[in-house]
């Protein structure tokens, strides 16, 4: 008897234990009814948040303005830094799944803010008091969602020297026709201003984000207003605009014509910046986010962007966007505490200097005043302060579709597979595989 | 063994709950919600409503050019690799199994690429293939070299072929080294003294001898050739693209890492799942077909 009370114990004790750790419920919460926002929320706020950051490279700054924070209020604030080798989406979804609800977590576009909002989770940010500060917000239906992590850009950056000594002038190039004339004067000058190309692209397997995404965003948005989405509804629609296809597949075929072919179609994101970085081309096809590697290896040249103007016409911007927005979850339990946190990042001298000085981010809010250290984070700034911004539209593609489905076209062109004319053709029939 | 008659003591019960309690919650349970997703539109968001949608996932599976490619070049794989595997693995075997000096040293150094995970292989042989092989190529002036051979579809997939069995071999020498170890030497001595030569006693008496671990081998290079997934991400990631029934895509993505860029790229997670159960519905076949067969060539001692 004695034996079977020892078993009934121990199943009793093992149950118990495991049901223990899967015990956290779900506290639903109704966003509907959370529209009344107080901008005062300085009131009553305790316990703790947690916030899941999606970039890895800013954790430890992150994890001090979060001690700072909880120094200054009270709430402690644990921070979950996934990326690099530990995937967000696939984390974030884990933590979901295993019943926890962080306060904050990252949002990067319209894929994943269909399914946190089909699962219930976006708090109703309208009328926070940031949202006045910024032009940036994510805003769905007329109401706002997500508060923007940082600014990001990209155009056609170069080696301010490397252009001066070829006698270039940056402010001309913001048509094809100019490009392509600084392109072959430079491509002539090669040895003389020690080049092995002109451009540093990458174009293979692992670079699909860059082709895929990023260069393909020029065709989804160059020239056009930062609200007009006439091309990307078109492209959700199954529809492409030919001409501009044509004009946006012969521009990237001479951005592939005129790089480094090792570096186009095998090289990784380390080769193609160490070519530019070394100085060995002049152009580069890369974000602001390439400064802090630079910073690293101790890269100090002057460096710019110019616009990615692959039309006849000129197309003086460069594109600039939120990559990622921070969303209050209407499923966990202190949203007030969350509220604040944000809004003490968005306006104070604090938070201001967590975002640009320590973060090294471009501020997606007017009032902050520090400038970033980066050559090309500045450039963004000065871009985005003259307005001359064209929108990102890439992360309103379908998940998958500019990566995994355009990427490989985009790989094919570059190795000399497939001319503009076949680019276009493939584009077009892989684009009218999304039509609904 | 008391308790014959099938009744056991409940602290029988209690040393089993462990092991059968992970088992049904990391095997049994996932398994079977895994073929029910695959029927619905599940997300993998938890408080997203799961609904039934009956074959549609398996439909747009049989409609997806990408994943009857990746079955294709995996069947491809699989063949090569379990060839040069084995004939690798069996030729390390009679060679450490021989009168070699140092016999013992090359056992260890052919199993160690075994211990090393297949991410970091594949990095390391990604900077051989594109950096390495092709600078080599560059001062010896050979163009076909020059240029990676990553670069080119064919090659690439020999590529993975080199790099997994260079992984695998040793792993599967030690298992030829246990067959031809316990086999009886008695046999190969007599006919040794009947005048078979070297070649002869290998394909008429030690072969034979061994054919349970050729079942084995053949069965586990099969099952992982199938599995390869590793590797296959690191070193190419699926690359290089290549046109196939009018489409660009990866020419070496496995179907592994088809079904994770189905489920994670695309985010097409109940999709992803009827893949994973089209991949093991086969696998499972293939596999049976292979060990009946091999089963039939083994002989009775």
């Amino acid at each position: 008897m004695k034996k079977v009370l020892l078993a009934m114990a121990l199943l009793v004790v093992m149950t118990l234990a495991f049901t223990a750790c899967t015990g956290n419920e779900d506290t639903p919460a109704d966003t509907a009814a959370n529209n009344q926002n107080q901008a005062d929320t300085s009131t009553d706020i305790s316990g703790e948040i947690t916030i899941v950051n999606n970039k890895i490279e800013i954790d430890a700054a992150l994890r001090d303005f979060a001690r700072l924070y909880e120094d200054r209020f009270g709430v402690r604030v644990n921070v979950h830094s996934f990326g690099g080798e530990t995937p967000y989406a696939p984390a974030l979804a884990a933590m979901f799944s295993g019943g926890d609800e962080p306060e904050i977590f990252v949002m990067e576009g319209m894929t994943d803010f269909i399914s946190a909002r089909d699962s219930g989770r976006v708090f109703d940010l309208t009328g926070q008091p940031w949202v006045n500060d910024t032009s940036m917000e994510f805003v769905y239906d007329g109401r706002v969602y997500g508060f923007p992590v940082a600014l990001e850009g990209w155009g056609l950056g170069y080696n301010v020297d490397i252009l001066n000594r070829a006698g270039i002038d940056t402010s001309t190039l913001t048509n094809v026709n100019a490009i392509r004339e600084a392109f072959e004067t430079i491509d002539a000058m090669r040895d003389e201003l020690g080049l092995t190309a002109v451009v540093s692209m990458a174009a293979g397997p692992g670079m699909t984000w860059v082709t895929g995404l990023h260069a393909f965003n020029a065709y989804l948005s160059l020239g056009l207003d930062y609200n007009d989405t006439t091309i990307i509804d078109m492209l959700l629609a199954g529809q492409v605009d030919e001409q501009r296809l044509m004009y946006f597949a012969e521009y990237y075929n001479m951005i592939f014509q005129f790089s480094n072919p090792s570096t186009l179609i095998v090289g990784g994101y380390d080769q193609q910046l160490g070519d530019f970085g070394t100085g060995q081309t002049a152009f580069i096809h890369q974000g602001n986010w390439i400064d802090p590697t630079f910073a690293e290896w101790g890269v100090d040249f002057e460096m710019g962007y110019v616009p990615h103007a692959f039309l006849p016409q000129d197309t003086p911007g460069i594109f600039v966007g939120a990559p990622s927005w921070y969303v209050v979850n209407a499923r966990a339990n202190n949203i007030d505490a969350a509220l604040h946190f944000l809004n003490f990042m968005a306006s104070s001298p604090e938070g201001h200097e967590y975002m640009v000085v320590h973060s090294g981010a471009v501020p997606a809010f007017y009032s902050v005043t520090h400038i970033p250290a980066g050559q090309f984070s500045q450039a963004v700034n000065e871009w985005s302060g003259r307005g001359q911004v064209y929108a990102w539209h890439q992360n309103d593609m379908p998940a998958g579709f500019g990566m995994n489905t355009l990427g490989p076209i985009f790989e094919l062109m570059a190795a000399g597979s497939i001319d503009p004319a076949e680019f276009v053709r493939l584009v077009t029939e892989a684009v009218a595989t999304i039509a609904p | 063994m008391k308790h014959k008659s099938g009744k056991h003591s409940p602290i029988f019960y209690a040393f089993l709950f462990p092991a059968l309690f992970s088992f049904a919650f990391v095997i049994v349970i996932p398994f079977f919600l895994g073929i029910y997703y695959s029927f619905t539109d599940w997300t993998a968001m938890t408080g997203t409503n799961v609904n039934w949608v009956g074959f549609a996932n398996y439909t747009a599976v049989f409609n997806d050019v990408t994943f009857l490619h990746s079955f294709l070049v995996t069947v491809a794989f699989a063949v090569i690799n379990i060839v040069v595997v084995n004939v690798v693995a069996f030729g390390f075997a009679l060679l450490v199994t021989s009168k070699l000096k140092l016999k013992n040293m090359y056992r260890a150094a052919f199993f160690m690429p075994n211990l090393i995970g297949g991410i970091i292989l594949g990095y390391i042989w990604q900077f051989i293939f594109n950096n390495a092989i092709t600078a080599f190529g560059a001062s010896i002036g050979s163009e076909f070299l020059a240029t990676s051979l990553l670069a080119n579809r064919f090659w690439a997939l020999l590529a993975i072929v080199v790099v997994v069995t260079w992984q695998n071999a040793g792993y599967i020498m030690m298992i030829y080294v246990a067959a031809i170890q316990s086999a009886p030497a008695a046999l190969l001595e007599a006919a040794h003294i009947d005048g078979a030569n070297y070649w002869q006693r290998l394909r008429h008496i030690l072969v034979p001898l061994v054919a349970p671990a050729f079942t084995v081998s053949l069965f586990l290079t099969l099952v992982r050739s199938f599995q390869q997934f590793d590797v296959n991400m690191a070193l190419t990631a699926g690359g290089p693209s290549g046109m196939f029934m009018d489409r660009a895509l990866p020419t070496t993505e496995f179907l592994a890492l088809n079904i994770f860029n189905t489920a994670f790229a695309f985010r097409e997670l109940a999709q992803g799942q009827a893949k994973s159960v089209i991949f093991f519905i086969t696998l499972t076949v293939i596999a049976l077909v292979q060990v009946y067969f091999n089963k039939r060539k083994e002989i009775e001692m």
